[in-house]
């Protein structure tokens, strides 16, 4: 039993880094590559993209439209997106606080899967990325990540996770 | 730690295996469920992101000959048009009254269009009248004389040529104010 866990475990890291990187690569793609996404002023500013979600978004429409007239908000919105993905799709490639970061990663895909979900213009694009994305990382607050991970060392040193009081928080 | 320790009836392997429930059904359930929701894909399925269509809705027109075209892009590509080339203003008894072409939407001037969200605007290109799709604005258009009293319909094409798409006619008949 115990061989077959760790076998499993041996496996993760092949979704782990894939599924970091699309997040990673998601605030390298603004900050880096494209500074002008984050700039309001320009034509590539990507806080214009939640216009083309409020015409069929689920649950969240309100929210958006709230959001996009607000520039300062929607601005301060983007900036805690992209640190979101970028911060804890580095941890996810790195294997550090899985459980923490697969839990972050799922809320942020499932989060714009309700805005963009129903757009895509090849395939069901934006639907078919949030559901694997979300199921994919919520494997992680699950199984943690026990190979080829930061956690890994982690948890030889604090096997019982993050200690605050008499509580016990399993971030790894 | 390890969960191939645990035994059967261990309190921390039944929460574990709870959770892990729950967090199944959730997953499960974000899939289907938003499957259904946006696209009908246990009852009709449909793909609103294929092909621009528009919203009416709102519009008004006036018997002094200005006509406020309210118009909003419901459905098709995010990254692309769509283009609004021909508004008919279709009067009481069924015949064109008037029309603005391509050559005239594509050079509607800025103070002319009231767009609702400060991004993606609806704006002139010189081609014709883009719509980004999620925007909605209110478009100033002038008839070039009074108009009787009656009920007005506007109409929009799209540059492919459609006046409709996923059920939704691009028009709104109103009766002159």
């Amino acid at each position: 039993m115990l061989k077959q866990v760790d076998q499993a475990q041996m496996a993760l890291p092949i979704m782990r880094i894939t599924l970091g990187w699309l997040y990673f690569s998601a605030m390298l793609r603004r900050v880096v590559n494209v500074p002008a996404k984050m700039i309001p002023s320009s034509s590539a500013y990507v806080g214009g993209k939640l216009i083309t979600f409020i015409p069929h978004a689920w649950l969240i429409g309100g929210i958006l439209q709230y959001t996009i007239l607000h520039p300062a908000l929607l601005f301060d919105f983007l900036v805690l997106w992209t640190v979101l993905e970028g911060l804890f799709g580095l941890f996810m490639m790195l294997g550090f606080m899985s459980r923490l970061s697969g839990l972050i990663i799922a809320l942020l895909a499932w989060g714009i899967g309700l805005g963009a979900g129903w757009i895509g213009t090849t395939c069901l694009d934006e639907w078919q990325i949030a559901a694997v994305e979300g199921a994919a990382a919520l494997v992680f607050v699950f199984a943690g990540s026990k190979w080829l991970s930061v956690d890994q060392l982690l948890v030889k040193k604090y096997p019982d996770g993050l200690r605050i009081g008499r509580w016990h928080i399993p971030l790894w | 730690m390890e969960g191939g320790t645990y035994r059967s009836g261990d309190i921390k392997m039944n929460k574990f295996l709870a959770l892990l429930v729950i967090g199944l059904v959730i997953a499960t359930g974000f899939t289907m469920v938003t499957y259904q929701v946006f696209f009908g894909g246990f009852t009709d399925l449909h793909n609103l992101s294929k092909t621009p269509a528009y919203d009416l809705n709102g519009t008004r027109v006036f018997t002094n000959g200005t006509v406020l075209m309210q118009i909003s892009r419901v459905d098709g590509p995010d990254t692309y048009g769509g283009f609004i080339v021909l508004v008919q203003l279709i009067g009481p008894n069924g015949t064109i009254v008037y029309q603005w072409n391509a050559q005239q939407l594509g050079s509607i001037p800025a103070s002319n269009i009231h767009n609702q969200y400060p991004l993606h605007p609806v704006h002139a290109d010189g081609f014709a009248l883009v719509v980004p799709l999620g925007q909605n604005a209110s478009v100033v258009l002038n008839v070039p004389f009074a108009l009787k009293g009656g009920t007005y319909t506007v109409r929009a094409y799209d540059v492919d040529g459609q006046d409709s798409a996923y059920g939704i006619s691009f028009q709104a008949t109103v009766k002159a104010s």
